[in-house]
């Protein structure tokens, strides 16, 4: 993968990649590229791709099943919300300088 | 010439308790980040559990959609990185939507369309980031909630197509309670994409436009956008491929101007949730929760009831509406009174209280029982006002109501003969008269009697009892015989000429026919003394309140209005947009000369013949001349001196009706200053343009600057005009009246149809916006949009340009 | 099994963990004895017995004060989070993990969090800057991973069991490193609620353990369809075998495999010597030859990093984790957060996976490894219609050195994954045993079987403890033997 192929992937990935970061990485990531590539060799005409190994029947979630009780809600949300980095009141704040 | 390609792409949230991936509930205006746990908010850890009622919903609005449906649907991630989105990849369907090939049909401006849907898939709502100074704020609470994606085909051509299309949606998603359809709380949002290019070139340079959170903001944004593409164009320019955002404030589009990476959403199956399958006893399911989509019911409203297109869209607009309008006509009601008191009264007392149809105090029993008592003459129309603005007080029974308070009409001989009685001994002057034969006494007395029973006298009764009270000559029938001007109430003067004067005394007329019965009583009003080309709006405003009057007042077997026969056309066809629905005869009539100079348009043979008509009892409009009772639509005078004489003719008479309802319910009712005022300000922003080869488009912008809001433009067979570039083209009139809010309705100077079928150039101008008026001549089209206009000034209402325009379109649709 | 158990000594327990833990770092987080049961306050009565559970009753198993370490990439409320990254170092669990809430349950004991790869990926719990654990076999190499830290706490005999995940051998390898039992369940058979996803179709939870039976408890309690996780399956009905475990092959039948497997002396003599226990317990013994085994590694690696890419975008430091000191818009901060916290390995399997999912590149490389994996999964399935288990080694090598140049390069660390890899493309269960010890290490075999067939992966290992009975290594003091000695130094009060 050149260079630019390996800035454009990291930007996709939101990845920061300076010089000597695509320095470091690509030559583990080419030595991989490289490894996948074996795969050609072997046939997989009219072969239909495996996503989900053991697929289980239909699965829902029936919608009487929530909590109705607001208050446990909104214990559930603060005990998430309080790892939050930075708060304004119940807001996640992120910086923004246009 | 253009051609525009627009497709949309949907969201619609559902109406579930829960998201779609959790069991956070899904409200609307909570505090920020109450509704969210370690799933939604993308937590280490976490799997998504799919929501059964989000995916049942998603197939249910696919298969109202003729799509389709999938027998198995599954889940793809697409990824990308955006703050509001917790998981930085979005549960979506890529590869096997809910369902794909279905469609919508509409109808625009005569145009019917097949809107193609490509697919309808299941995803989750991103969160919500709002801007706050250096910083942005994040909410959550929407993360999870359960989307529809529907996406078209690019078969939509202008913005008013694609705000339908929206609205039909939001019809559909309503009435299946699968969404509550609410643009403003963005239940329902839409991204556009929109191509132009010259004809037959295909597909142009595809811009996407988003944040178009209403369904007029999508109009708008499109309408602005064809117009930026074809501006370019016209330049011999390329549009730039980008995303678009709709600018409320400054009503256009404006380029995001964001770097614009090259998407690449990298789907790919997610394998935290196993495909669905849709099996049979599911897909039964959905059958059972079908119901009878909004086309179907407006179709079988129409169908059943004979209601006209713009009737059956208020009806059919809310599926409440429509169960409430059903179940009234199952309770006993009039169909057309039903629709009559919804549209009116109803609706305002609603607008009042706030609520809405379902849990208001009125019932369909209620509204029934009070269109029964009406009916019947227990009460009448301005007792049935306020007793229905008590049942939404009281939350009781009309019934109740009206006997509580007195209010029952008076009809009876009991009730009414002490009242009557000592009218006619405090008047026994006009009862003199009327017993020497007069007649305009009865009218005087009349209003005594209403006077002093507070208005409960029921007008037929106690007008027939009158009449056997004084003993007056016994006459069983009654006409009111208006003159309104015109050579039939002229003179002669001795160098020929004609001069305005007042109608022959009827009785004189007729003392000497042996054919008409004796048993007419006339009633003969002078409403003018003018020609019918002087007429003003002064002079139509008169007459209105005066037939309204009648109307109202009720015991008058029918009404004759004498005219001139230059503006009869006119004349007629308004009175048949505001008394349609006329119980009693409404009989125009003319003449070419002042009665008693015999020939085939003689006036007093006219008068003759309309006044037997009027009490002939045969309702709806009539224009009586010569030995024909025309329609009151589509009249064309013509002057063959040859052979049979001059006379009428009507274009186009299939389809024409002779009655239909009313489309100024309100402006009937207003007082005649009122009337008159509404008249004035609306014939000062009315024109009608005939256009003719090498006319200027200018001259349309000039009368805009002008002032006018509507055009009436008579231009070539079923509607063609010049839109080719330059000055003798309408395209840049359509254009900048567009901007303007200016309407364009468009009829022919030729006999046939207006339905901007068959030339690239009526395509054009079905693009630009100009509407066509079908079957309506220039004359009729003209009254019905003075009419529109009148009906929404009197509404009352506050309207912005943009709502007004859209209420005027409403009227003059069908 | 009715006489009631003294309570586990907690106070002293937690000193004894913590005390020897020193040696090896095995545990990020010690958890106070209050969370220990997810309900502080719940007393630590003192009294003498050893910490083992009391397994099985009459109405499902029982647990009874089995401590159990628990990999730090599952939830547990009251515990960090970190999955041994930068990235989430300051996270609290705000939930627990479906898994560990039945054991919980059941009466087992939160005892700690153990070390791990960053986010699982590495083969050697070095990959983090976390914490240290070495292998309690020789303290200079590694304890294998991603489930080090489980494996090692095991094999210290610290606790009898602890729960590890396995997305490509990341249980088994450790446990092979470290002389002890680990389980990689068939997918879905064990819920991954509250396990932090690498690769999603690829993982499960596992059990290390020192005893099968301890290691079956807790597998009988944890398995189950769970409504939190929708890829999750019910244990099939009737016995424990399941209607689910293929009964086509003739009783007593174990599959080997044939050829050169690249194997190291030690694991080639442990896997001929295991071959020849099994026939002198009475197995039969078919010769397997897999020809998809080639591919498993890249087709593995394909899917994994894919699925990883969009597993770990969630980490962008707005929400919880990381975050950079500064930032002046949500690009940047997203980016930054990625690229200050997360490890080399880690952005390696990031970038790899967003490649082969990029348009133009998708089909060469992900939906093509999805293909293999149809492949390999009908060659198993195949082969299970001749053989009851198959029986491979877990890794080429025994543990290797720690040290990065003497050791094993992390590229040659991915291709070893080639034996485990196999099962988690299929979903299918495995168990590693330990088959003795070469030269001073313990040597991992496994037994691979069809779907649902844990138990009888159980029974052959059961069969083979008699050959190989369970070594500890000689610097390992077990909980009673520690107690004992500290009674004694304080003089016997």
């Amino acid at each position: 993968m050149d260079p630019q192929e390996l800035k454009t992937t990291a930007a996709m990935a939101m990845v920061e990649l300076d010089e000597s970061g695509v320095a470091a990485l690509a030559g583990a990531v080419d030595q991989m590229l490289e490894y996948f590539t074996t795969m050609a060799a072997i046939d997989v005409k009219n072969v239909e791709p495996t996503t989900q190994i053991l697929a289980a029947s239909n699965r829902l979630r029936p919608e009487g099943a929530h909590n109705n009780n607001p208050a446990n809600t909104v214990a559930r949300a603060d005990a998430v919300l309080e790892q939050a980095p930075d708060l304004e009141d119940r807001l996640i704040a992120i910086p923004n300088v246009l | 010439m253009y051609q525009s390609f627009i497709g949309l792409e949907i969201h619609v949230q559902l109406q579930t308790k829960t998201k779609v991936f959790c069991d956070c509930p899904v409200t609307f205006g909570d505090e920020p980040n109450t509704r969210v746990c370690p799933v939604c908010m993308g937590y280490p850890g976490v799997l998504p559990a799919l929501n059964g009622e989000a995916i049942t919903l998603g197939y249910l609005l696919a298969r109202a959609l003729n799509c389709r449906l999938s027998p198995v649907s599954s889940f793809d991630r697409k990824n990308y990185f955006y703050p509001d989105l917790p998981k930085n990849y979005q549960i979506t369907q890529y590869y096997q939507p809910l369902g794909r090939d279905g469609f919508i049909d509409l109808e625009f401006r005569k145009k019917k369309k097949r809107v193609r849907i490509h697919q309808v898939h299941l995803e989750e709502d991103a969160g919500k980031m709002i801007h706050a100074g250096d910083m942005s704020l994040l909410d959550y609470n929407r993360a999870g909630t359960p989307l529809l994606e529907i996406v078209t085909e690019p078969d939509l051509e202008i913005g008013e197509e694609a705000e339908l299309l929206l609205q039909e949606l939001r019809r559909i998603v309503q009435y299946l309670q699968v969404s509550d359809g609410n643009m403003e709380e963005g239940s329902l949002r839409c991204d556009a994409n929109v191509s132009v290019n010259h004809r037959g070139e295909g597909l142009g340079q595809k811009v996407e436009i988003k944040n178009l959170n209403s369904s007029r903001f999508v109009r708008k944004a499109l309408t602005w956008e064809i117009a930026r593409h074809q501006e370019i164009l016209d330049r011999g320019g390329t549009v730039t491929q980008e995303t678009r955002l709709w600018n409320e404030n400054r009503d256009q589009t404006e380029s995001m101007r964001s770097k614009e990476r090259a998407h690449d959403y990298r789907y790919f199956p997610e394998p935290d949730l196993p495909p669905f399958r849709a099996d049979q006893p599911f897909l039964e399911g959905l059958e059972e929760r079908l119901v009878e989509l909004p086309a179907a019911r407006r179709a079988r409203f129409r169908e059943q009831w004979g209601f006209s297109a713009s009737q059956v869209d208020f009806l059919c607009d809310q599926k409440s509406t429509a169960d409430f309008f059903e179940a009234v006509v199952a309770a006993g009601g009039a169909p057309d009174q039903a629709l009559f008191w919804l549209a009116g009264d109803v609706r305002k007392l609603l607008k009042r209280s706030g609520g809405d149809l379902l849990t208001s105090p009125l019932t369909p029993q209620r509204l029934a029982e009070l269109l029964d008592l009406l009916a019947r003459g227990r009460i009448h129309g301005k007792i049935a006002k306020q007793t229905l603005e008590q049942v939404f007080l009281e939350d009781r029974d009309p019934s109740a109501i009206i006997h509580e308070r007195g209010w029952k009409q008076l009809s009876s001989r009991e009730e009414l003969l002490p009242v009557l009685e000592r009218v006619l001994e405090e008047n026994p002057l006009p009862v003199e008269e009327l017993r020497q034969g007069a007649t305009r006494p009865l009218g005087f007395l009349m209003g005594k009697v209403m006077k002093a029973t507070g208005g409960r006298a029921e007008p037929a009764a106690a007008r027939t009892l009158l009449q056997e009270l004084i003993e007056a000559p016994r006459r069983v029938s009654s006409v009111q015989v208006l003159s309104f001007g015109g050579a039939i109430a002229g003179t002669r003067r001795e160098d020929g000429m004609i001069e305005p004067g007042d109608l022959v005394s009827l009785a004189e007329l007729f003392q000497a026919d042996p054919e008409l019965p004796d048993s007419i009583l006339f009633e003969e009003l002078r409403l003018g003394r003018f020609l019918s080309e002087e007429i003003t709006p002064a002079d139509w405003a008169t007459l209105l309140v005066r037939i309204a009057g009648t109307l109202d007042q009720g015991g008058v077997q029918g009404i004759v209005i004498a005219h001139g026969t230059d503006t009869l056309a006119y004349t007629a066809s308004l009175v048949h947009w505001f008394f349609a629905d006329t119980p009693v005869p409404i009989v125009l009539t003319a003449g070419e000369g002042p009665p008693g100079e015999g020939s085939r348009g003689e006036s007093g043979e006219n008068l003759r013949r309309a006044v037997l008509c009027a009490a002939s009892g045969s309702a709806g409009i009539h224009v009586v001349y010569g030995d024909t009772d025309f329609l009151p639509l589509n009249l064309k005078f013509e002057r063959v001196d040859s052979g049979g004489g001059n006379s009428f003719r009507t274009w186009n008479p299939e389809e024409l009706l002779r009655s239909g309802s009313s489309l100024a319910p309100v402006a009937r009712g207003v007082e005649q200053e009122e009337l008159t005022r509404c008249l004035e300000e609306v014939l000062g922003q009315t024109c009608i343009v005939r256009v003719y080869p090498g006319m200027r488009g200018d001259i349309l912008v000039t009368l805009m600057e002008a002032g006018i809001r509507c055009f009436v433009l008579e231009i070539f067979d079923r509607g063609t005009a010049s839109l080719r570039e330059g000055p003798f083209s309408l395209r840049n009139a359509l254009i900048q009246g567009r901007e303007r809010g200016v309407l364009f309705f468009c009829t022919s100077q030729q006999e046939g149809v207006v339905d901007f079928s068959g030339y690239v150039t009526a395509h054009a101008l079905w693009r630009e916006g100009a509407v066509p008026m079908g079957r309506l001549t220039t004359e009729s089209a003209f009254t019905r949009l003075v009419t529109a206009q009148v009906e929404v000034l009197c509404e009352g209402e506050a309207r912005s340009r943009d709502a007004w325009r859209e209420r005027v379109l409403a009227l003059m649709e069908d | 099994m009715n006489n009631k158990t003294k309570a586990l000594p907690r106070e002293r327990y937690r000193s004894f963990l913590e005390h020897q833990d020193r040696a090896i770092g095995s545990f990020l987080e010690i958890g106070a004895p209050g969370v220990w049961d997810c309900a502080p306050g719940n007393g630590s009565a003192s009294g003498d017995d050893p910490p083992r559970g009391e397994c099985s009753g009459e109405n499902g198993p029982h647990l009874t004060d089995l401590p159990l370490a628990v990999k730090d990439n599952i939830a547990v409320e009251g515990y960090h989070l970190t999955c041994g990254s930068p990235m989430l170092q300051s996270l609290k669990a705000p939930y627990t993990a479906t898994a560990v809430e039945k054991l919980v349950e059941a009466g087992a004991l939160v005892v700690g969090k153990t070390n791990m790869d960053e986010f699982g990926m590495g083969s050697s719990t070095s990959n983090t800057p976390l914490g240290t654990t070495v292998n309690p076999w020789d303290h200079s190499r590694v304890a294998g991973g991603s489930s080090g830290g489980s494996a090692a706490a095991v094999a210290h005999q610290l606790v009898p069991v602890a729960l590890g995940s396995d997305t490509g051998g990341s249980v088994r390898q450790p446990a092979a490193f470290c002389g002890v039992y680990g389980l990689k369940p068939t997918y879905g058979a064990v819920s991954r609620f509250g396990l932090t996803a690498y690769a999603s179709s690829l993982e499960t939870i596992g059990i290390l353990g020192s005893r099968l039976d301890e290691l079956e408890a807790v597998f009988r309690v944890i398995r189950g369809e769970d409504a939190r996780d929708q890829t999750s399956r019910a244990w099939p009905r009737g016995d424990d075998e399941g209607e689910g475990s293929r009964d086509d092959a003739p009783p007593g039948t174990i599959g080997v495999l044939q050829g050169e497997l690249g194997l190291s002396p030690g694991m080639e003599k442990s896997y001929r010597a295991t071959q020849e226990a099994l026939t002198d317990l009475g197995y039969r013994l078919e010769p397997v030859t897999l020809t998809t085994l080639d591919y498993t590694v890249p087709a593995y690696y394909t899917i994994a990093a894919a699925e990883a890419s969009a597993n770990l975008a969630r980490y962008n430091g707005i929400r919880y984790g990381h975050r950079p000191v500064f930032a002046e818009n949500p690009g940047e901060l997203m980016s930054s957060a990625r690229s200050e916290a997360l490890g080399e390995e880690v952005k390696l399997r990031i970038l790899l996976g967003t490649f082969v999912l990029r348009s133009g590149f998708q089909d060469q490389f992900y939906l093509r490894a999805q293909k293999i994996r149809t492949l390999i999964a009908g060659e198993l399935d195949r082969v299970y219609q001749g053989v009851q288990a198959l029986l491979m080694p877990v890794f080429p090598c025994q543990a290797f050195l720690r040290d990065q140049e003497e050791g094993m390069d992390s590229f040659r660390q991915k291709v070893a994954d080639r034996f485990t890899c196999t099962a988690n493309l299929a979903g299918l269960p495995a168990l590693a045993f330990p088959a003795g010890v070469q030269d001073g290490l313990p040597a991992g075999m496994q037994l691979m079987g069809p779907a649902f067939s844990e138990e009888r992966l159980c029974r052959v290992a059961r069969d083979l403890s008699a050959v190989f009975p369970l070594q500890f290594p000689g610097t390992s003091r077990s909980f009673s033997e520690w107690r004992q000695g500290s009674d004694a130094a304080r003089g016997g009060s």
